[in-house]
Protein backbone atom coordinates (compact mmCIF):
# COMPACT_ATOMS: atom_id res chain seq x y z
CA UNK A 1 0.00 0.00 0.00
CA UNK A 2 2.58 2.22 0.94
CA UNK A 3 4.68 1.68 -2.31
CA UNK A 4 1.14 2.15 -4.31
CA UNK A 5 0.85 5.58 -2.22
CA UNK A 6 4.47 6.25 -3.28
CA UNK A 7 4.03 5.51 -7.57
CA UNK A 8 0.97 7.35 -7.43
CA UNK A 9 2.25 10.58 -5.70
CA UNK A 10 5.21 10.14 -8.24
CA UNK A 11 2.45 10.34 -11.09
CA UNK A 12 0.57 13.15 -9.28
CA UNK A 13 3.79 15.24 -8.92
CA UNK A 14 5.24 14.38 -12.23
CA UNK A 15 1.61 15.87 -13.79
CA UNK A 16 0.85 18.95 -11.37
CA UNK A 17 3.92 19.43 -12.44
CA UNK A 18 3.63 19.27 -16.45
CA UNK A 19 0.76 21.55 -15.53
CA UNK A 20 2.38 23.69 -13.12
CA UNK A 21 4.90 24.08 -16.24
CA UNK A 22 2.43 25.07 -18.68
CA UNK A 23 0.27 27.45 -16.56
CA UNK A 24 3.15 29.14 -15.16
CA UNK A 25 4.50 28.96 -19.18
CA UNK A 26 1.13 31.19 -20.10
CA UNK A 27 1.51 33.53 -17.45
CA UNK A 28 4.73 34.46 -18.26
CA UNK A 29 3.98 34.92 -22.03
CA UNK A 30 0.81 36.39 -21.27
CA UNK A 31 2.97 38.72 -19.33
CA UNK A 32 5.12 39.24 -22.09
CA UNK A 33 2.63 40.14 -24.59
CA UNK A 34 0.99 42.76 -21.68
CA UNK A 35 4.09 44.26 -21.63
CA UNK A 36 4.75 44.53 -25.05
CA UNK A 37 1.10 45.68 -25.62
CA UNK A 38 1.82 48.10 -23.15
CA UNK A 39 4.41 49.78 -25.11
CA UNK A 40 2.97 49.69 -28.33
CA UNK A 41 -0.05 51.54 -26.90
CA UNK A 42 2.62 54.42 -27.19
CA UNK A 43 4.77 56.00 -29.85
CA UNK A 44 7.87 58.70 -29.51
CA UNK A 45 6.82 62.11 -31.43
CA UNK A 46 7.92 65.60 -31.74
CA UNK A 47 5.53 68.48 -29.76
CA UNK A 48 6.66 70.85 -32.65
CA UNK A 49 5.26 73.99 -29.99
CA UNK A 50 8.40 72.76 -28.16
CA UNK A 51 10.89 71.85 -30.70
CA UNK A 52 13.67 74.49 -31.41
CA UNK A 53 15.55 72.85 -33.96
CA UNK A 54 18.47 72.15 -32.45
CA UNK A 55 20.05 70.09 -34.73
CA UNK A 56 19.93 67.04 -32.44
CA UNK A 57 17.60 64.64 -34.23
CA UNK A 58 19.93 64.52 -37.25
CA UNK A 59 22.54 62.79 -35.24
CA UNK A 60 21.33 61.19 -31.53
CA UNK A 61 19.41 58.95 -33.13
CA UNK A 62 20.34 55.29 -33.11
CA UNK A 63 19.42 54.91 -36.69
CA UNK A 64 22.25 55.60 -39.11
CA UNK A 65 19.47 57.87 -40.82
CA UNK A 66 17.37 59.32 -38.52
CA UNK A 67 13.70 58.58 -38.28
CA UNK A 68 13.04 62.10 -37.69
CA UNK A 69 12.69 63.98 -41.10
CA UNK A 70 11.00 67.49 -41.71
CA UNK A 71 7.19 67.41 -42.71
CA UNK A 72 4.93 70.32 -44.18
CA UNK A 73 1.84 72.03 -43.27
CA UNK A 74 0.56 73.32 -46.56
CA UNK A 75 -2.28 74.86 -45.22
CA UNK A 76 -0.23 76.76 -43.15
CA UNK A 77 2.34 77.42 -45.88
CA UNK A 78 2.54 81.25 -47.32
CA UNK A 79 3.26 79.69 -50.78
CA UNK A 80 6.33 82.38 -50.99
CA UNK A 81 8.62 82.73 -53.55
CA UNK A 82 10.87 84.33 -51.17
CA UNK A 83 10.54 80.97 -48.93
CA UNK A 84 12.84 81.48 -46.27
CA UNK A 85 12.88 77.65 -45.38
CA UNK A 86 14.27 77.65 -49.02
CA UNK A 87 16.11 79.85 -50.06
CA UNK A 88 19.54 80.68 -48.17
CA UNK A 89 19.40 84.01 -46.10
CA UNK A 90 21.39 85.43 -49.02
CA UNK A 91 20.27 84.03 -51.99
CA UNK A 92 22.70 85.04 -55.28
CA UNK A 93 19.11 84.50 -56.64
CA UNK A 94 15.69 83.83 -55.96
CA UNK A 95 15.82 80.66 -58.07
CA UNK A 96 16.41 76.78 -57.64
CA UNK A 97 20.25 77.11 -58.00
CA UNK A 98 21.82 74.45 -55.91
CA UNK A 99 23.53 77.71 -54.70
CA UNK A 100 20.33 79.07 -53.04
CA UNK A 101 19.20 76.28 -51.61
CA UNK A 102 18.82 76.27 -47.92
CA UNK A 103 18.99 72.47 -47.54
CA UNK A 104 22.73 71.35 -47.58
CA UNK A 105 20.79 67.84 -49.06
CA UNK A 106 18.68 69.49 -51.44
CA UNK A 107 15.50 67.69 -49.49
CA UNK A 108 12.94 70.26 -50.75
CA UNK A 109 11.80 70.71 -53.99
CA UNK A 110 9.44 73.42 -55.03
CA UNK A 111 6.36 73.90 -57.76
CA UNK A 112 5.64 76.56 -59.16
CA UNK A 113 2.32 77.56 -58.97
CA UNK A 114 0.86 80.55 -59.97
CA UNK A 115 2.39 84.06 -59.99
CA UNK A 116 3.76 84.35 -57.27
CA UNK A 117 3.27 81.29 -55.24
CA UNK A 118 5.31 78.03 -55.46
CA UNK A 119 4.71 74.62 -53.75
CA UNK A 120 7.03 72.91 -51.34
CA UNK A 121 7.45 69.75 -50.58
CA UNK A 122 10.52 67.32 -48.68
CA UNK A 123 11.94 64.43 -50.54
CA UNK A 124 11.95 62.60 -47.33
CA UNK A 125 14.63 60.01 -48.73
CA UNK A 126 17.15 62.91 -48.51
CA UNK A 127 16.45 64.88 -45.30
CA UNK A 128 18.37 64.28 -42.12
CA UNK A 129 15.99 66.00 -39.91
CA UNK A 130 18.54 68.67 -39.09
CA UNK A 131 15.69 70.98 -38.46
CA UNK A 132 17.74 74.02 -40.83
CA UNK A 133 14.80 74.74 -43.13
CA UNK A 134 12.07 74.87 -39.90
CA UNK A 135 14.12 77.07 -38.48
CA UNK A 136 14.44 79.32 -41.47
CA UNK A 137 10.37 79.20 -41.80
CA UNK A 138 9.74 79.80 -38.57
CA UNK A 139 12.04 82.88 -37.90
CA UNK A 140 10.41 85.00 -40.87
CA UNK A 141 7.53 82.69 -41.96
CA UNK A 142 4.54 80.77 -40.76
CA UNK A 143 6.43 77.81 -39.50
CA UNK A 144 4.72 75.70 -41.98
CA UNK A 145 7.50 73.29 -41.84
CA UNK A 146 8.56 71.45 -38.48
CA UNK A 147 9.77 68.20 -37.62
CA UNK A 148 7.95 64.75 -36.70
CA UNK A 149 9.29 61.43 -36.29
CA UNK A 150 8.13 59.13 -38.69
CA UNK A 151 7.21 55.85 -37.80
CA UNK A 152 7.99 53.81 -40.95
CA UNK A 153 11.49 53.85 -39.68
CA UNK A 154 11.40 54.91 -36.26
CA UNK A 155 12.15 51.59 -33.68
CA UNK A 156 10.32 53.47 -30.70
CA UNK A 157 13.01 52.19 -28.44
CA UNK A 158 12.33 51.90 -24.69
CA UNK A 159 14.74 55.40 -23.92
CA UNK A 160 14.85 57.10 -27.61
CA UNK A 161 18.46 58.70 -27.79
CA UNK A 162 16.84 61.94 -29.46
CA UNK A 163 14.47 62.22 -26.50
CA UNK A 164 17.33 62.07 -23.74
CA UNK A 165 19.35 64.80 -25.76
CA UNK A 166 16.46 67.00 -26.59
CA UNK A 167 17.29 70.11 -24.96
CA UNK A 168 13.99 71.05 -25.33
CA UNK A 169 11.43 68.61 -24.33
CA UNK A 170 9.83 68.38 -27.03
CA UNK A 171 10.14 64.54 -27.48
CA UNK A 172 7.11 62.84 -25.52
CA UNK A 173 5.56 59.36 -25.91
CA UNK A 174 1.89 59.87 -27.74
CA UNK A 175 -0.63 57.14 -28.73
CA UNK A 176 0.07 54.53 -31.19
CA UNK A 177 -3.27 55.30 -32.78
CA UNK A 178 -2.43 58.96 -32.65
CA UNK A 179 0.98 58.99 -33.71
CA UNK A 180 1.77 61.93 -35.54
CA UNK A 181 1.94 66.16 -33.81
CA UNK A 182 -0.08 67.83 -36.83
CA UNK A 183 0.60 71.69 -37.06
CA UNK A 184 -2.70 72.28 -39.63
CA UNK A 185 -4.25 70.41 -36.83
CA UNK A 186 -3.89 73.10 -34.04
CA UNK B 1 50.79 25.25 -3.71
CA UNK B 2 52.50 28.17 -5.78
CA UNK B 3 52.87 31.68 -3.51
CA UNK B 4 51.93 34.44 -6.18
CA UNK B 5 50.58 35.26 -9.66
CA UNK B 6 53.02 34.27 -12.44
CA UNK B 7 54.06 36.99 -15.17
CA UNK B 8 51.29 36.00 -17.21
CA UNK B 9 49.00 36.44 -14.66
CA UNK B 10 50.09 39.48 -13.82
CA UNK B 11 49.86 40.86 -17.28
CA UNK B 12 46.71 39.68 -17.88
CA UNK B 13 45.06 41.38 -15.05
CA UNK B 14 46.76 44.46 -16.07
CA UNK B 15 45.50 44.06 -19.51
CA UNK B 16 41.80 43.33 -18.06
CA UNK B 17 42.19 46.63 -15.65
CA UNK B 18 43.15 48.91 -18.21
CA UNK B 19 40.79 47.29 -20.36
CA UNK B 20 37.65 48.39 -17.70
CA UNK B 21 39.23 51.46 -17.46
CA UNK B 22 39.55 52.61 -21.35
CA UNK B 23 35.55 51.25 -21.39
CA UNK B 24 34.54 53.76 -18.50
CA UNK B 25 36.36 56.32 -19.85
CA UNK B 26 34.83 55.96 -23.14
CA UNK B 27 30.94 55.54 -21.56
CA UNK B 28 31.92 58.39 -19.51
CA UNK B 29 33.13 60.32 -22.57
CA UNK B 30 29.98 59.35 -24.47
CA UNK B 31 27.69 62.33 -24.56
CA UNK B 32 24.31 61.31 -24.57
CA UNK B 33 22.67 63.98 -23.02
CA UNK B 34 22.90 66.76 -26.23
CA UNK B 35 24.77 69.24 -23.86
CA UNK B 36 27.90 68.02 -26.58
CA UNK B 37 25.83 69.77 -29.73
CA UNK B 38 24.57 68.00 -32.57
CA UNK B 39 28.11 67.47 -34.33
CA UNK B 40 26.60 68.95 -37.51
CA UNK B 41 28.87 70.86 -40.14
CA UNK B 42 28.76 74.36 -40.53
CA UNK B 43 26.51 74.10 -43.71
CA UNK B 44 23.75 72.33 -41.55
CA UNK B 45 23.16 75.42 -38.87
CA UNK B 46 20.90 78.28 -39.98
CA UNK B 47 22.91 81.19 -39.21
CA UNK B 48 21.56 84.84 -39.31
CA UNK B 49 24.00 86.05 -37.24
CA UNK B 50 25.66 89.17 -39.61
CA UNK B 51 22.05 90.08 -40.59
CA UNK B 52 21.42 90.75 -36.73
CA UNK B 53 23.94 93.28 -36.83
CA UNK B 54 23.33 97.02 -37.11
CA UNK B 55 25.87 99.30 -37.98
CA UNK B 56 25.87 101.58 -35.24
CA UNK B 57 25.62 104.89 -37.15
CA UNK B 58 22.96 103.90 -38.67
CA UNK B 59 20.93 104.07 -35.46
CA UNK B 60 19.10 107.72 -34.94
CA UNK B 61 17.04 106.88 -31.98
CA UNK B 62 17.59 106.24 -28.32
CA UNK B 63 15.16 104.01 -26.26
CA UNK B 64 13.84 106.13 -23.33
CA UNK B 65 14.61 103.30 -19.98
CA UNK B 66 10.42 103.36 -19.14
CA UNK B 67 8.20 101.27 -20.71
CA UNK B 68 4.89 100.79 -20.70
CA UNK B 69 3.59 97.40 -19.25
CA UNK B 70 0.60 96.62 -20.91
CA UNK B 71 -0.48 93.71 -18.33
CA UNK B 72 -2.16 92.13 -21.57
CA UNK B 73 -1.77 89.25 -23.24
CA UNK B 74 -1.33 88.51 -27.40
CA UNK B 75 -0.97 92.02 -27.84
CA UNK B 76 -1.48 92.87 -31.36
CA UNK B 77 -1.98 96.71 -31.98
CA UNK B 78 -0.95 100.42 -31.16
CA UNK B 79 -2.12 103.91 -31.72
CA UNK B 80 -1.07 107.17 -30.60
CA UNK B 81 -3.64 110.09 -30.42
CA UNK B 82 -3.22 113.54 -30.34
CA UNK B 83 -2.59 114.01 -26.35
CA UNK B 84 0.15 111.28 -26.57
CA UNK B 85 -2.18 109.07 -25.10
CA UNK B 86 -1.52 105.48 -26.04
CA UNK B 87 -4.03 102.63 -26.78
CA UNK B 88 -2.96 99.08 -26.57
CA UNK B 89 -4.99 96.01 -27.98
CA UNK B 90 -4.30 92.43 -26.55
CA UNK B 91 -7.02 89.66 -26.88
CA UNK B 92 -10.38 91.16 -26.78
CA UNK B 93 -9.47 94.25 -24.42
CA UNK B 94 -8.12 97.51 -25.60
CA UNK B 95 -6.72 99.41 -22.71
CA UNK B 96 -5.45 102.81 -23.21
CA UNK B 97 -2.56 104.59 -21.04
CA UNK B 98 -1.62 108.00 -20.56
CA UNK B 99 2.10 109.71 -21.01
CA UNK B 100 2.85 108.63 -17.88
CA UNK B 101 2.39 105.28 -18.65
CA UNK B 102 -0.96 105.26 -16.12
CA UNK B 103 -3.56 103.21 -17.60
CA UNK B 104 -6.81 105.67 -18.10
CA UNK B 105 -9.24 103.36 -19.89
CA UNK B 106 -10.68 99.71 -21.03
CA UNK B 107 -12.64 98.74 -23.51
CA UNK B 108 -13.64 95.18 -23.75
CA UNK B 109 -15.07 93.78 -27.27
CA UNK B 110 -15.49 90.17 -26.76
CA UNK B 111 -13.32 88.87 -29.50
CA UNK B 112 -9.84 88.89 -30.20
CA UNK B 113 -9.28 92.71 -31.70
CA UNK B 114 -6.60 92.43 -34.57
CA UNK B 115 -6.30 96.70 -35.33
CA UNK B 116 -7.50 99.74 -33.78
CA UNK B 117 -7.55 103.58 -34.86
CA UNK B 118 -8.95 106.36 -33.55
CA UNK B 119 -11.38 108.74 -35.30
CA UNK B 120 -12.75 111.91 -34.37
CA UNK B 121 -14.39 112.96 -31.21
CA UNK B 122 -11.86 109.77 -29.51
CA UNK B 123 -13.68 106.90 -31.32
CA UNK B 124 -11.90 103.44 -31.12
CA UNK B 125 -12.33 101.78 -34.33
CA UNK B 126 -11.65 97.95 -33.16
CA UNK B 127 -11.34 95.65 -35.84
CA UNK B 128 -12.98 92.27 -34.41
CA UNK B 129 -11.75 89.22 -36.31
CA UNK B 130 -14.37 89.82 -38.99
CA UNK B 131 -15.97 93.17 -38.64
CA UNK B 132 -15.12 96.35 -37.28
CA UNK B 133 -16.23 97.57 -34.47
CA UNK B 134 -17.04 101.07 -33.15
CA UNK B 135 -17.20 102.70 -29.20
CA UNK B 136 -17.17 106.53 -27.58
CA UNK B 137 -14.89 106.76 -25.30
CA UNK B 138 -17.43 106.92 -22.25
CA UNK B 139 -18.33 103.57 -23.99
CA UNK B 140 -21.93 105.52 -24.10
CA UNK B 141 -21.88 104.38 -27.71
CA UNK B 142 -21.31 100.89 -29.57
CA UNK B 143 -21.84 100.09 -33.02
CA UNK B 144 -21.23 96.66 -35.09
CA UNK B 145 -20.73 97.23 -38.54
CA UNK B 146 -21.34 93.71 -41.02
CA UNK B 147 -19.02 90.54 -41.46
CA UNK B 148 -17.01 90.10 -43.90
CA UNK B 149 -17.17 87.14 -44.31
CA UNK B 150 -15.37 83.59 -42.59
CA UNK B 151 -12.31 84.09 -44.59
CA UNK B 152 -11.66 87.64 -43.18
CA UNK B 153 -9.34 88.60 -41.14
CA UNK B 154 -9.26 92.17 -40.06
CA UNK B 155 -5.28 93.33 -40.06
CA UNK B 156 -5.42 97.18 -40.00
CA UNK B 157 -7.92 100.15 -40.01
CA UNK B 158 -7.14 103.84 -41.59
CA UNK B 159 -9.38 106.63 -40.98
CA UNK B 160 -10.15 109.60 -43.39
CA UNK B 161 -12.46 112.75 -42.65
CA UNK B 162 -14.75 110.63 -45.16
CA UNK B 163 -13.92 107.36 -45.08
CA UNK B 164 -12.52 104.36 -43.41
CA UNK B 165 -10.57 101.79 -44.63
CA UNK B 166 -9.95 98.23 -43.18
CA UNK B 167 -7.21 95.74 -44.28
CA UNK B 168 -8.73 91.86 -45.03
CA UNK B 169 -5.89 90.02 -44.82
CA UNK B 170 -8.27 86.64 -45.30
CA UNK B 171 -9.77 88.11 -48.44
CA UNK B 172 -6.33 90.02 -49.55
CA UNK B 173 -8.57 93.05 -50.04
CA UNK B 174 -8.91 96.98 -48.51
CA UNK B 175 -12.05 97.70 -48.17
CA UNK B 176 -13.22 101.43 -48.17
CA UNK B 177 -16.49 102.34 -45.77
CA UNK B 178 -18.22 105.29 -45.45
CA UNK B 179 -18.63 106.77 -41.47
CA UNK B 180 -21.81 104.46 -40.90
CA UNK B 181 -20.42 101.66 -42.32
CA UNK B 182 -21.38 101.16 -45.45
CA UNK B 183 -18.83 99.69 -47.94
CA UNK B 184 -18.71 101.70 -50.90
CA UNK B 185 -15.29 100.26 -52.49
CA UNK B 186 -12.35 97.68 -52.97
CA UNK B 187 -8.87 98.32 -53.19
CA UNK B 188 -6.33 96.13 -54.51
CA UNK B 189 -8.17 93.37 -55.64
CA UNK B 190 -6.48 91.61 -58.90
CA UNK B 191 -7.24 93.36 -62.13
CA UNK B 192 -4.52 92.90 -65.19
CA UNK B 193 -6.61 95.75 -66.81
CA UNK B 194 -5.64 98.78 -64.08
CA UNK B 195 -2.16 96.95 -63.81
CA UNK B 196 -3.18 95.37 -59.79
CA UNK B 197 -1.18 91.95 -59.22
CA UNK B 198 -3.03 91.81 -56.29
CA UNK B 199 -1.72 91.64 -52.59
CA UNK B 200 0.41 88.63 -51.47
CA UNK B 201 -0.09 88.24 -47.79
CA UNK B 202 1.16 85.15 -46.70
CA UNK B 203 0.80 85.79 -42.93
CA UNK B 204 -1.85 87.57 -40.90
CA UNK B 205 0.04 91.33 -41.69
CA UNK B 206 -1.27 93.29 -44.23
CA UNK B 207 -1.01 97.37 -42.68
CA UNK B 208 -2.60 100.74 -44.41
CA UNK B 209 -2.02 104.26 -43.50
CA UNK B 210 -3.79 106.89 -45.05
CA UNK B 211 -0.62 109.83 -46.05
CA UNK B 212 -1.02 113.35 -46.14
CA UNK B 213 -1.04 113.58 -50.01
CA UNK B 214 -4.81 111.82 -49.97
CA UNK B 215 -3.05 108.61 -51.22
CA UNK B 216 -3.49 105.13 -49.30
CA UNK B 217 -0.74 103.55 -48.14
CA UNK B 218 -0.90 99.46 -48.04
CA UNK B 219 2.28 97.11 -47.59
CA UNK B 220 2.12 94.53 -50.07
CA UNK B 221 4.14 91.80 -47.72
CA UNK B 222 4.48 89.23 -50.07
CA UNK B 223 6.12 91.55 -52.52
CA UNK B 224 8.08 93.56 -50.02
CA UNK B 225 6.75 96.50 -50.81
CA UNK B 226 4.47 99.61 -50.13
CA UNK B 227 1.92 100.62 -52.19
CA UNK B 228 0.39 103.91 -52.80
CA UNK B 229 -3.56 104.21 -54.03
CA UNK B 230 -6.21 106.54 -55.00
CA UNK B 231 -9.33 106.08 -52.76
CA UNK B 232 -10.51 104.46 -56.15
CA UNK B 233 -8.29 102.11 -56.05
CA UNK B 234 -6.13 102.79 -58.72
CA UNK B 235 -2.59 101.99 -57.92
CA UNK B 236 -0.23 105.33 -57.98
CA UNK B 237 3.28 103.91 -57.35
CA UNK B 238 5.65 101.54 -54.74
CA UNK B 239 8.41 101.67 -53.11
CA UNK B 240 10.58 99.27 -51.13
CA UNK B 241 12.35 95.45 -52.43
CA UNK B 242 13.39 92.31 -50.75
CA UNK B 243 16.94 92.17 -49.37
CA UNK B 244 18.73 91.61 -46.22
CA UNK B 245 20.57 94.90 -46.91
CA UNK B 246 18.97 97.34 -44.10
CA UNK B 247 17.85 99.19 -47.06
CA UNK B 248 15.87 96.15 -47.64
CA UNK B 249 12.63 94.10 -46.44
CA UNK B 250 13.76 90.98 -45.51
CA UNK B 251 12.39 87.28 -45.46
CA UNK B 252 9.30 85.65 -46.76
CA UNK B 253 7.08 89.02 -46.29
CA UNK B 254 7.73 92.18 -45.19
CA UNK B 255 7.14 94.38 -43.32
CA UNK B 256 4.36 93.91 -41.04
CA UNK B 257 3.58 97.33 -40.05
CA UNK B 258 4.37 100.82 -40.45
CA UNK B 259 3.33 104.22 -39.26
CA UNK B 260 3.18 107.29 -41.17
CA UNK B 261 5.17 110.73 -39.14
CA UNK B 262 3.81 114.19 -39.11
CA UNK B 263 6.96 115.30 -41.60
CA UNK B 264 5.83 112.37 -43.91
CA UNK B 265 8.33 110.03 -43.21
CA UNK B 266 7.81 106.29 -42.62
CA UNK B 267 8.40 104.00 -39.86
CA UNK B 268 8.55 100.61 -40.49
CA UNK B 269 8.42 97.20 -38.52
CA UNK B 270 9.88 93.82 -40.19
CA UNK B 271 9.49 90.30 -38.18
CA UNK B 272 11.98 87.79 -38.03
CA UNK B 273 14.69 90.09 -38.41
CA UNK B 274 12.74 92.40 -36.30
CA UNK B 275 13.47 95.67 -37.41
CA UNK B 276 12.75 99.13 -36.85
CA UNK B 277 13.86 101.47 -39.81
CA UNK B 278 13.07 105.00 -40.68
CA UNK B 279 12.41 106.24 -44.76
CA UNK B 280 11.86 109.32 -45.66
CA UNK B 281 8.39 111.32 -47.26
CA UNK B 282 10.67 110.79 -50.07
CA UNK B 283 10.70 106.91 -49.36
CA UNK B 284 14.56 106.58 -49.10
CA UNK B 285 15.95 104.75 -46.66
CA UNK B 286 17.00 107.03 -43.38
CA UNK B 287 18.17 105.01 -40.56
CA UNK B 288 17.36 102.55 -38.46
CA UNK B 289 15.18 103.09 -35.13
CA UNK B 290 15.92 99.68 -33.33
CA UNK B 291 17.61 96.49 -34.80
CA UNK B 292 16.88 92.93 -33.65
CA UNK B 293 20.23 93.21 -31.12
CA UNK B 294 18.22 95.78 -29.11
CA UNK B 295 14.60 94.16 -29.92
CA UNK B 296 15.30 90.85 -29.32
CA UNK B 297 18.50 90.35 -27.57
CA UNK B 298 22.17 91.36 -27.95
CA UNK B 299 24.48 88.82 -29.72
CA UNK B 300 21.94 86.67 -30.06
CA UNK B 301 22.31 85.33 -33.50
CA UNK B 302 19.23 83.35 -33.77
CA UNK B 303 16.36 86.29 -34.05
CA UNK B 304 13.50 83.82 -32.10
CA UNK B 305 14.35 80.42 -30.05
CA UNK B 306 10.95 79.17 -29.90
CA UNK B 307 7.63 78.75 -31.64
CA UNK B 308 5.85 81.07 -29.87
CA UNK B 309 8.25 83.58 -30.21
CA UNK B 310 8.98 83.21 -33.78
CA UNK B 311 4.68 83.36 -34.26
CA UNK B 312 4.28 86.58 -32.25
CA UNK B 313 7.29 88.80 -33.76
CA UNK B 314 5.31 90.87 -35.50
CA UNK B 315 5.77 93.42 -33.79
CA UNK B 316 3.17 96.98 -34.46
CA UNK B 317 4.81 101.00 -34.41
CA UNK B 318 2.97 104.00 -33.97
CA UNK B 319 4.54 107.67 -33.99
CA UNK B 320 2.92 110.68 -32.17
CA UNK B 321 3.11 114.21 -33.53
CA UNK B 322 6.56 114.76 -31.53
CA UNK B 323 8.27 112.38 -33.26
CA UNK B 324 8.44 110.15 -30.78
CA UNK B 325 8.23 106.25 -31.54
CA UNK B 326 6.19 103.82 -29.79
CA UNK B 327 6.93 100.13 -30.50
CA UNK B 328 4.59 97.17 -29.22
CA UNK B 329 6.50 94.47 -28.57
CA UNK B 330 4.03 91.55 -28.81
CA UNK B 331 6.37 88.82 -27.23
CA UNK B 332 6.72 90.79 -23.89
CA UNK B 333 3.83 93.20 -24.39
CA UNK B 334 4.82 96.21 -23.35
CA UNK B 335 5.46 99.16 -25.34
CA UNK B 336 8.64 100.44 -26.07
CA UNK B 337 9.50 103.90 -26.31
CA UNK B 338 12.27 105.80 -28.63
CA UNK B 339 12.95 108.86 -29.18
CA UNK B 340 15.33 110.54 -31.81
CA UNK B 341 19.14 111.10 -30.88
CA UNK B 342 19.62 114.87 -29.93
CA UNK B 343 16.15 115.29 -29.34
CA UNK B 344 15.50 115.70 -33.39
CA UNK B 345 12.72 114.09 -35.24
Amino acid sequence: MADKDKNVSRRNFLREGVWGALLGGVGIGGGVVAVKSAKGDTVWQIDPDKCTQCGNCATYCVLEESAVKCVHAHELCGYCDLCTGYLEPEPPGLDTGAENELCPTGAIKRKFVEDPYYEYHIEEPLCIGCGKCVKGCGAFGNGSLYLQVRHDRCLNCNECAIAVACPSEAFKRVPASDPYILKGEH
Amino acid sequence: MKKGMTKFELLTCIVVVLAIAVGVASLLMLDVTGKGGNRLRGDFVYDIGDQVVVDPALILYDELAESIKTGLEATRAIAVDNGGNVYVAGGAKVVVFDGAGQQINKFDFGGDVGCIALGRDGLVFAGVKDHVEVVSPDLSKRVSWGSLGDRAVLTSIAIDEDYVFVADAGNRVVVRYDMQGEVVGYIGRRDEDRNIGGFVIPSPYFDIAVADDGLLRVVNPGAHRIEAYTFDGDLEFSWGKAGSDIEDFCGCCNPVNFAIASDGSFITCEKGLDRVKVYGADEKFVGVVAGPEQLIGKGNAAVCQTPAQCQSGGFDVAVDAAGKVYVLDTIKNVVRIFEAKGGGQ
